[in-house]
């Protein structure tokens, strides 16, 4: 497919409904403020989103299969304690970086595993682990936050690329990743597939136990690389960081358009899911909003936004993917 | 496709947008200087109390007043993201209550870079990350937490003689305010060799938190008779838990911050006492201050705010 096709199919496909909203709500904030649209401040927006834009590429997948994974927030508290310590001990960034991502993983698969051999529903499993995640973090860092890290690592959330910060070009290189994933390969197929229909997937002889479970270790892994760039951003590992991230992930991708019952989406629309959470709520400081009422805003935001995708899509009457 | 008719009827609103803009632009120039206050969260009297004198001293010097803070009181990441976006608001000054005294020293770097003063409000910014950073606070208004404590600690002791079984609740561990009111506890007690610390758990300054705490607490060591809590927030939680367990004769209750929920359970004789600061004279402090940088003048680099034991 050329690039153009790509892009046409993008336009007229289900994110268009989710990148309609992000627009309305730049073109009402550039209205309301003069300090929105700046270059600063949109490069300071990307960079927001970055946070929680990583963990909800590996919740798309997960959702993509019908399930959920309420354990990513207290992975990226466990993956960065796991980075931090291994720097006090000594060991090289690049060290303590791999093993972080590596714990990650490595949760997010018994998860996985849980789910496909140990037959438990996603929401008990990953409740389950959000629990032990979070009790392993504080007792490895024994409840305190560990910070003063080397440059190198600061690098991650400080440095940038042509001007562009890193936090966001290693969000839209996941993304890239993620979307060639998803929709150039045999596997990402089937993540479509276990979503649309898992019985009939099993039936067409797909390992369904194997791919489920490599899915919850990409989520484990996503929010492992959040770990990275918060520990990064912050220059201090926390014990309680990502509480709640879960249901930001989880807004994100449901934003973008991603059935909750699985079998439809795409990461293209949780970028922009992504993206309308971290305006909105730079828009609401900007505009020096009560902070209670922004926390109406937003849900409000969020119910909005899907009945908006909905209602374009029972309009255009797509066959589901 | 439903998108060309719905961008059709967009684009009428998109003109209107551009005039307002055009015309919004040119008033904004000559607004009202602005003061951003960011506290660790507003679900807690003691950072309402210290808006409210805030907006007073604002008001009364024609200071647009922001006030923002993160849904929770632990979410440092949050409050750095608010501090980036007051940045972008060009605001004149930041007051900044820090949710993490070394973690929001990235965020000090980048106001100090676009010229912002940042002044530290109740809790510290880490002052070696802070150098380390190269970055710089103009001023700290706060209380010295850890001579509360030490009030807190000695009053217990002569309330009881000098003899007790005691459970602390700490805060957020790893935070600098609530870390220096349990050393100034802790160093009280240490002078009175018949007080026994026997439970020091945190409940994260939230209410919830330390009723269920406390609940164990009491499983574990039914006999304490004191209990020193970080903040009233807990200290109130605690005091439900005590009172659920039919205890509240037995057991002396110590909070901190003096909110009226708390001063009230004193007057009832409920609670022993709390450690009144003064959130309310910090506000105004912190507005007058920055009035005083927007104007060029240079002000000390530590202002104290008075703190009084209440019972």
């Amino acid at each position: 497919m050329t690039s153009r096709a790509a892009l046409k199919r993008i336009l007229s496909g289900r994110e268009a409904g989710t990148a309609l909203g992000l627009l309305v709500l730049c073109v009402g904030l550039w209205i309301a403020t003069p300090y929105f649209a700046t270059t600063a401040n949109l490069a300071n927006v990307a960079e927001q989103s970055a946070v929680v834009g990583v963990i909800a590429i590996g919740m798309t997948f997960v959702i993509l299969t019908g399930g959920i994974d309420l354990s990513v927030g207290s992975l990226v508290a466990l993956a960065g304690v796991v980075i931090g310590g291994s720097l006090r001990s000594g060991l090289p960034v690049t060290v303590a970086v791999s093993l972080g991502l590596l714990t990650g993983a490595a949760a997010g698969m018994l998860n996985g595993l849980m789910i496909t051999l140990g037959k438990l529903p996603p929401f008990i499993a990953t409740l389950g682990m959000m629990s032990v995640a979070r009790g392993g973090a504080l007792m490895l860092s024994d409840g305190r936050p560990i910070s003063g890290f080397p440059d190198s690592l600061r690098a991650v959330a400080t440095g940038n690329l042509l001007g562009v910060p890193a936090p966001v070009v290693l969000m839209l290189v996941l993304y890239a990743v993620a979307y060639v994933i998803l929709t150039r390969t045999v596997a990402g197929r089937y993540v479509y597939a276990i979503g649309g229909n898992e019985e009939a997937t099993k039936l067409a002889g797909v390992r369904v136990r194997f791919h489920k479970t490599v899915v919850y270790a990409i989520s484990g892994l996503s929010a492992a690389v959040c770990a990275t760039l918060l520990v990064a951003r912050l220059n201090s590992a926390q014990p309680i960081a990502g509480m709640g991230y879960e249901l930001d992930a989880i807004a994100a991708v449901v934003i973008g358009g991603t059935s909750l019952l699985g079998g439809t989406g795409s990461v293209i629309g949780t970028l922009i899911g992504a993206l309308i959470m971290s305006v909105l709520r730079n828009g609401l400081n900007l505009l020096g909003v009560s902070s209670y009422l922004q926390q109406v805003a937003i849900g409000a935001v969020i119910i909005v936004a899907v009945l908006i995708d909905m209602a374009l899509r029972r309009r255009v009457q797509r066959p589901s993917r | 496709m439903a998108l060309v008719p719905t961008l059709r009827r967009l684009l009428p609103l998109l003109l209107v947008g551009l005039l307002v803009t055009a015309c919004n632009r040119g008033g904004e120039a000559s607004a009202k200087p602005s003061v951003a206050l960011v506290v660790k969260t507003l679900n807690n009297q003691f950072f309402i109390d210290m808006e409210a004198g805030a907006k007073a001293a604002a008001d009364s010097l024609g200071i647009e007043l922001l006030v923002q803070a993160p849904e929770r009181e632990i979410d440092v990441e949050r409050q750095m993201q608010i501090v980036e976006n007051l940045i972008q608001r060009k605001v004149g000054v930041i007051l900044l209550v820090p949710n993490g005294s070394r973690e929001i020293v990235p965020a000090v770097v980048k106001a100090n870079a676009a010229k912002i003063p940042v002044v530290a409000v109740d809790t510290r910014v880490d002052a070696a990350t802070l150098s380390a950073a190269g970055a710089t606070v103009a001023s700290f208004i706060g209380s010295d937490n850890e001579d509360g404590g030490r009030l807190a600690g000695a009053f217990l002791v002569e309330r009881l003689n000098g003899r007790a079984t005691v459970a602390v609740l700490e805060g957020v561990p790893g935070h600098e305010t609530a870390d220096a009111r349990l050393r100034g506890f802790r160093a009280a007690l240490a002078r009175a060799s018949g007080m026994q610390i026997v439970a020091s758990q945190p409940a994260n300054m939230e209410r919830d938190l330390a009723f269920n705490v406390t609940q164990n607490i009491l499983q574990a060591h039914p006999g304490i008779t004191a209990l020193f809590a970080c903040n009233d927030v807990m200290a109130l939680g605690a005091l439900e838990a005590i009172f659920a367990a039919g205890k509240g004769a037995q057991v002396s209750v110590v909070g901190f911050d003096a909110q009226d929920d708390a001063r009230k359970a004193i007057a009832e004789k409920r609670m022993a006492a709390t450690i009144a600061q003064n959130p309310r004279e910090m506000g105004r402090l912190a507005v007058l201050t920055a009035a005083r940088l927007m104007k060029g003048e240079t002000v000390p680099a530590e202002q104290p705010v008075a703190i009084s034991l209440i019972k």
